[in-house]
């Protein structure tokens, strides 16, 4: 027999009072500790508001032609989709229901009342999505240069469509349906299409600067439609399996771990681990060739296994081509070098796996350094293939012969391809080095620095290009990603 | 209790002489000998953190030793060396897998990358041998601990080898595991390989090892 929720009250009213028990620091010793984040966070806050508005005002005065208007306008609604994805994405990720793996263990198991164990997390988390989305929408309507009164009602829009979505993906998480991860692939699809229309300076009039009105009408709708709905949510709790909650929340404590500890390839790491821990099983497809040709085969295998992250590097081919249209000039060689990173960094998986350990690097029988070349050649063909494909778009914004376009977006490729590898291979922070006292604690010198690998060869490869998108920018380019390459692929 | 050793006029594969190795200032190893012979294996015996691991990993060069040689061949082992890892299987416990090949593809993977011949038909003989047939196609992630052991395990048998070195190499296999090991091993000394294990089995030990060298007696 299930208890009521008057005794799951009182067990977490007990566990409480344990807690409080055993606390040793105060709300505000903790925060007096903490006073550099907190003083951080306040001076960072301040100045991406600052930002925000200068960029306003310069979209408002700089932005006078027809499509960099319309390009302009379609951007706050595009932006504002784009939050909306991100938080159903990431509620999908994590549950959105979860419970830490301690409650899974001890409470769930018990015969406790669910709904009573995760209502709280249900309200939590849809005021933690209704916030970012709001917050994200309105960077995108502020930057776009909406009226004051249309970010207001944009801003409302997407708080209340997150917290819609977050209803129904509760509702799908009980269920066990496909509804949620249709609709991101749906929202992606169309945030896409949206992208390709801006880019081909053919924006509709539904992507112009909305009305106050229909967003009003739009508010009302969707607020009355997120209640229903999590009146829903609320009543399939119960029936969400205790597999699905602890899901999540064995997902986030090494999600936190690896953010706190500013180590990115951990992160992804754990994702890529969960993704194909998720998949089970695959076709097998036996070996060709022998040697580092083996390891090229494998790659190419690799590749087709992995059509989402072809499919996600082909559909990023829009920014280029938005950054373009948008009238960037010769910054749009940043969008180039920056996309393809982060879009491209998913093809380089084998070359992390034999980066965290060395247990499968000491397992062939080749030099480490032809071990990593056979892994990178066919991810940085793929790259560079990819950059090529830039190349309109290139010429759209910097001009100049088509030859010279094409080595400017060739080299954007290399540096896109040589700052994966300098991701994919960088070491997590190392502890043994001398520590530095800071308010939150010992860290290791190479904390700080750990969070830039990768960024650093984008930035040094992209700078010749900024200054002189040019072939003699590009054999500046080429030649430090060369560099940088040999040095990375050739390290013990 | 060690067996006595057997003379062997063979020159050795694997000679370490004198190894220490520290952590700051806790000396974990004090001036290890050891030798190992083709056809013959040496078993590391002791209580958990005496050292076992650490010697294995300084002997197969995956970490440095404070003093002392460790030599395959006559030749200073260090795994950068592509003839050290042509010629040195390991199975530590560290072991790490592609999270997107299946089990059969990382077999085949190795055995192509060392260039083994018929490289489908031994690696198809060595997952029937280990059990792994019907996990064939499942990725490392969704493995039993078990199963990723005999996985590891499997890794050192689809290639060329002339030292093995285990690290505890019977952990998490159930009894059907076991005996194949132990089978396994014994085929692999009458083939004419060295095997330098660790492990806690004393069964595994006493069926195996030529010698065994008790890590406890040298605690320093």
């Amino acid at each position: 027999m299930s208890a009521s929720a008057a005794e799951v009250r009182a067990l977490r009213s007990q566990i409480r009072t344990w807690r409080r028990g055993r606390v040793d620091t105060s709300l505000m010793e903790a925060l007096s500790d903490a006073y550099v984040v907190v003083f951080s966070a306040l001076v960072l806050g301040a100045m991406a508001v600052n930002v925000i508005l200068n960029v306003h005002v310069i979209t408002s005065g700089g932005c006078s032609s027809v499509s960099c208007l319309d390009a302009r306008d379609a951007l706050g609604w595009l932006f504002g989709l784009g939050a909306i994805t991100v938080v159903l994405a990431t509620a999908r990720l994590l549950g959105p229901m979860l419970v830490t793996p301690a409650v899974g263990t001890w409470l769930l198991t018990a015969p406790l009342d669910r709904t009573a164990l995760v209502r709280g997390r249900l309200l939590g988390t849809s005021v933690v999505a209704a916030l970012v989305g709001a917050a994200l929408a309105a960077t995108g309507a502020a930057l776009s240069a909406y009226p004051v009164d249309v970010i207001g009602w944009l801003t409302l829009l997407a708080g209340s469509v997150c917290v819609l979505l977050v209803a129904i993906a509760t509702v799908d998480q009980a269920r066990g349906g496909p509804v949620v991860r249709l609709l991101v692939w749906s929202l992606g699809v169309v945030l896409w299409l949206g992208l390709v229309l801006v880019a081909r300076d053919d924006v509709p009039a539904l992507l112009r600067v909305p009305a106050v009105a229909p967003l009003r009408v739009g508010v009302v709708v969707t607020a009355v439609a997120g209640v229903v709905l999590l009146v829903l949510a609320y009543r399939s709790l119960h029936l969400i399996r205790r597999e699905r909650l602890v899901s999540g929340g064995n997902l986030l404590p090494g999600i936190s771990g690896a953010l706190a500890s500013l180590d990115l390839t951990l992160f992804y790491d754990i994702l890529v681990a969960r993704h194909w821990r998720a998949r089970s099983s695959v076709r097998v497809v036996r070996g060709r060739g022998s040697g580092a040709g083996a390891l090229v085969w494998r790659e190419v295998v690799r590749l087709r296994r992995t059509p989402q992250v072809l499919i996600g590097l082909a559909a990023a081919l829009v920014l280029p081509y938005l950054a373009t249209a948008l009238g960037l000039g010769h910054v749009m060689v940043v969008a180039v070098t920056l996309t393809g990173f982060g879009a491209g960094v998913g093809l380089f998986t084998s070359l992390r796996v034999l980066s965290r350990t060395a247990s499968l690097l000491r397992c062939f029988p080749l030099p480490a350094s032809t071990v990593r070349l056979a892994c990178l050649g066919v991810p940085c063909l793929a790259l560079l293939l990819w950059s090529l494909a830039t190349t309109p778009a290139v010429h759209g914004a910097v001009g100049g012969s088509w030859a010279s376009c094409v080595a400017v977006a060739l080299a954007c490729g290399a540096a896109s391809a040589t700052a994966a590898v300098r991701w994919m291979t960088s070491h997590p922070p190392d502890y043994r080095l001398p520590l530095i006292t800071s308010p939150m604690g010992a860290v290791p010198t190479s904390l700080y620095v750990s969070v830039l690998r990768g960024f650093d060869v984008l930035l040094l490869g992209t700078v010749p290009l900024l200054i002189s998108p040019t072939p003699t920018g590009a054999a500046w380019t080429a030649g430090l990603m060369a560099a940088v390459l040999a040095f990375l692929v050739s390290r013990p | 209790m060690s067996k006595p050793a057997k003379p062997s006029k063979t020159p050795p594969l694997l000679r370490v002489r004198g190894l220490t190795k520290k952590f700051g200032d806790i000396e974990v190893l004090s001036g290890v000998d050891l030798t190992v012979t083709a056809g013959r294996a040496l078993a590391l015996r002791g209580r958990n953190g005496a050292g076992k691991s650490t010697l294995l990993r300084c002997v197969t060069g995956v970490d440095a030793p404070t003093a002392g040689s460790v030599e395959l061949d006559g030749e200073p082992v260090d795994e950068r060396s592509v003839a050290v890892r042509r010629d040195l299987a390991i199975v530590l416990d560290d072991m790490d897998f592609f999270p997107d090949l299946s089990v059969i593809e990382h077999l085949d993977l190795f055995a192509r990358a060392h260039g083994v011949p018929d490289a489908e038909a031994l690696v198809d003989a060595v997952v029937e041998e280990v059990r792994l047939t019907a996990q064939a196609a499942q990725l490392p992630g969704t493995l039993s601990s078990g199963q990723k052991r005999r996985l590891a395990l499997a890794s050192a048998f689809v290639r060329p080898r002339r030292l093995l070195v285990l690290d505890e190499p019977e952990a998490r296999l159930d009894q059907a595991g076991l005996e194949w090991l132990t089978e396994r091993l014994l085929k692999e000394k009458a083939d004419g390989l060295g095997i330098l294990l660790a492990s806690h089995d004393p069964d595994l030990v006493k069926a195996v090892a030529d010698r065994v060298l008790d890590l406890d007696e040298l605690s320093p």
